[in-house]
């Protein structure tokens, strides 16, 4: 996990990025506090086209209708200079309100897509449900996988490979966990986060009598 | 006193003694004289001074000349009962040139043989009383020993070796098969069992061989093929003047040409041999050519060959046909794991215990993005 603003690592329960002590606190102050309401293919950049659009909405039905419990909405827009999508996803998620979304997609839930216009980015913003499933190299494949389509222009494709392939990794992910005990679950759930800084291990000396995982621990 | 009477002597007895003549015998005939060798015979005549006259042996050699015999392949050494067939006797030219004792030139002075006796009393049943036991049959000796030996190794090889055994029957030029005798009944008598071919041969005469095959060989192919084999045999035959030389070739060439034949008759069928009945004689080589000949008559013979041509490409076609449907099942796996397949019963995620992070209610911030503008990297 990353912070927003400056991309740089934070742990899974800190209030603000190390770094440059951004927060939820911060993107309020600077983008507004309010809740916003969203389209589910939310087109403030107008680039899609209504074909584009109704495929890329049958493309969500359906996985709506596969992952009962999660949430995916499309941003596309052009951001002005000083923000980024990192930032623009964060908020959203937190103040965004999905139109026709039922109480049992929260944002928590949510995969949003944002793309802007303007500098030729997109990106995928999680919520905390989602980024337990959906890992940073499974997203990074989907938005590699809609590549040619976006330097085609050919946006609302782009998005709804993207979300396909997304899908895909929901599905096999939810087969995984289907299998897993309770126990198993409980400990993937909360005590998986590992290394969440990605800070190498201190490299410590070994101290006769020391195995690697205390010596780590130590270190 | 005395002195006169010794000078008469003297003078009147040289006299006398040269007036005195000594009678010598004489020859019953004139003729004897020029038949008379000096020496008997033991020596070459170029070494006697006295040679004959010239005249006379010019005429002598003209005559051994005229009266040349035919070339005689018969046994070199003296047989009890028979007379040397050969014999040298040397006549020298240099006793007239004056060089005493140089031999020049030695003449080949063979025998006239006795014409060959007609196949008929002891001589027929020589040939055609009893099977015969060698592959060679040739009572009257009318071949080389050596060859005579070379021709029956290679038939006992042949015999050995391939499915049809041959048997040559050595006859003379003026000889001819007695009326009573029927080849192919002797044939079918004596090599009923096995596949035998008799082959003829009339001394320096290859034209007339004759050769004779079992009847169930005969029947089973058609008659040209077995003509094309007789041609491809007297042209080998035709190729040399020898007797011995003559039969040795035929035999190699029907040897060849037998195996083809075996090979024929394993692969023959009905269609083929219609197929053989259509086909007119023509005139190919011999051995050389062999497969090739018979290549024309019964293309199944060379099956093997075409089975292999085959069967490489066969195992070519099956092996690239294996690949296309390993890729092909490859490639429809790797599109059914990877189609967009969003149909199936909906799936359920169990509850996770959410942690905030940064402070934010539904999301701590988490994202991926990608530059797609050209020339710019993920961020």
């Amino acid at each position: 996990m990353k912070c927003p603003k400056c991309a740089r690592p934070v742990d899974h329960e800190a209030e603000s990025c190390y770094s440059c002590g951004y927060s939820e606190l911060e993107a309020a102050t600077r983008h507004g506090a309010n809740i916003v309401s969203l389209n589910r293919v939310h087109d403030a950049a107008y680039c899609l086209r209504k074909q584009e659009r109704d495929d890329l909405n049958d493309t969500l039905d359906q996985l709506e209708m596969l992952f009962p419990q999660m949430l995916f909405c499309a941003y596309l827009g052009t951001l002005p200079e000083g923000l980024s999508l990192s930032e623009l996803g964060f908020w959203l998620l937190n103040h965004g309100q999905v139109r026709g979304a039922e109480y049992a997609r929260p944002n928590e839930n949510a995969i949003l897509v944002v793309m802007d216009m303007n500098s030729k980015q997109i990106g995928v913003s999680l919520g905390y449900f989602a980024e337990t499933i959906i890992g940073e190299e499974d997203a990074y494949r989907a938005l590699l996988f809609a590549r040619p389509n976006l330097l085609n222009a050919e946006y609302g494709e782009a998005i709804s490979l993207i979300f396909t392939r997304l899908g895909r990794t929901l599905k096999r992910k939810g087969k995984k966990l289907r299998k897993l005990t309770h126990e198993e679950l409980k400990k993937q759930t909360s005590g998986n986060w590992g290394n969440v800084l990605d800070i190498p291990p201190h490299l410590a000396p070994k101290l006769p009598g020391m195995d690697e995982s205390s010596r780590l621990k130590s270190a | 006193m005395r002195l006169f009477p010794t000078l008469l002597i003297l003078t009147v007895a040289p006299g006398l003694v040269l007036a005195a003549k000594v009678e010598m015998p004489a020859w019953s005939e004139a003729s004897d004289a020029g038949s008379y060798h000096l020496g008997g015979g033991l020596w070459p005549g170029g070494l006697v001074p006295e040679a004959p006259e010239e005249e006379t042996e010019t005429e002598l050699a003209d005559a051994a000349k005229e009266n040349a015999p035919a070339k005689f392949y018969g046994p070199q050494g003296a047989v009890d009962g028979e007379t040397p067939e050969t014999e040298l006797a040397a006549t020298s030219r240099g006793g007239a040139e004056g060089e005493v004792g140089a031999v020049e030139e030695v003449i080949e002075e063979e025998p006239v043989p006795e014409p060959l006796p007609a196949l008929e009393g002891d001589l027929a049943d020589l040939y055609f009383e009893h099977p015969p036991i060698e592959f060679l049959l040739d009572p009257q000796r009318l071949l080389t020993e050596q060859k005579s030996n070379d021709i029956k190794r290679f038939l006992e090889f042949h015999s050995d070796e391939a499915e049809f055994n041959i048997y040559v029957m050595v006859l003379g030029e003026t000889q001819t098969i007695p009326k009573d005798v029927n080849l192919r009944e002797l044939h079918h008598e004596w090599f009923s069992e096995n596949p035998t071919v008799l082959m003829v041969y009339y001394r320096e005469q290859p034209e007339m061989t004759e050769l004779v095959v079992n009847d169930s060989v005969r029947t089973s192919l058609p008659k040209s093929v077995f003509e094309r084999i007789r041609q491809n045999c007297l042209r080998e035959g035709a190729a040399t003047d020898d007797a011995p030389d003559q039969v040795e070739k035929m035999a190699i060439e029907l040897s060849i040409q037998l195996y083809w034949l075996g090979r024929l008759l394993e692969h023959e069928n009905k269609d083929e041999r219609e197929r053989v009945a259509e086909t007119s004689l023509q005139d190919l080589p011999a051995s050389a050519d062999a497969p090739e000949l018979l290549r024309e008559y019964a293309p199944g013979i060379f099956l093997s060959e075409s089975k292999a041509t085959v069967s490489l490409l066969v195992v070519g076609v099956v092996a690239l046909g294996t690949l296309v449907v390993v890729g092909l099942t490859g490639w429809m796996i790797f599109w059914w794991r990877d189609r967009n397949n969003l149909a199936g019963r909906p799936l359920i995620f169990p509850n996770f215990e959410i942690v905030s992070r940064l402070g934010g209610e539904f999301s701590g911030g988490t994202y991926i993005g990608m530059s797609f503008d050209i020339g710019e990297g993920s961020s």
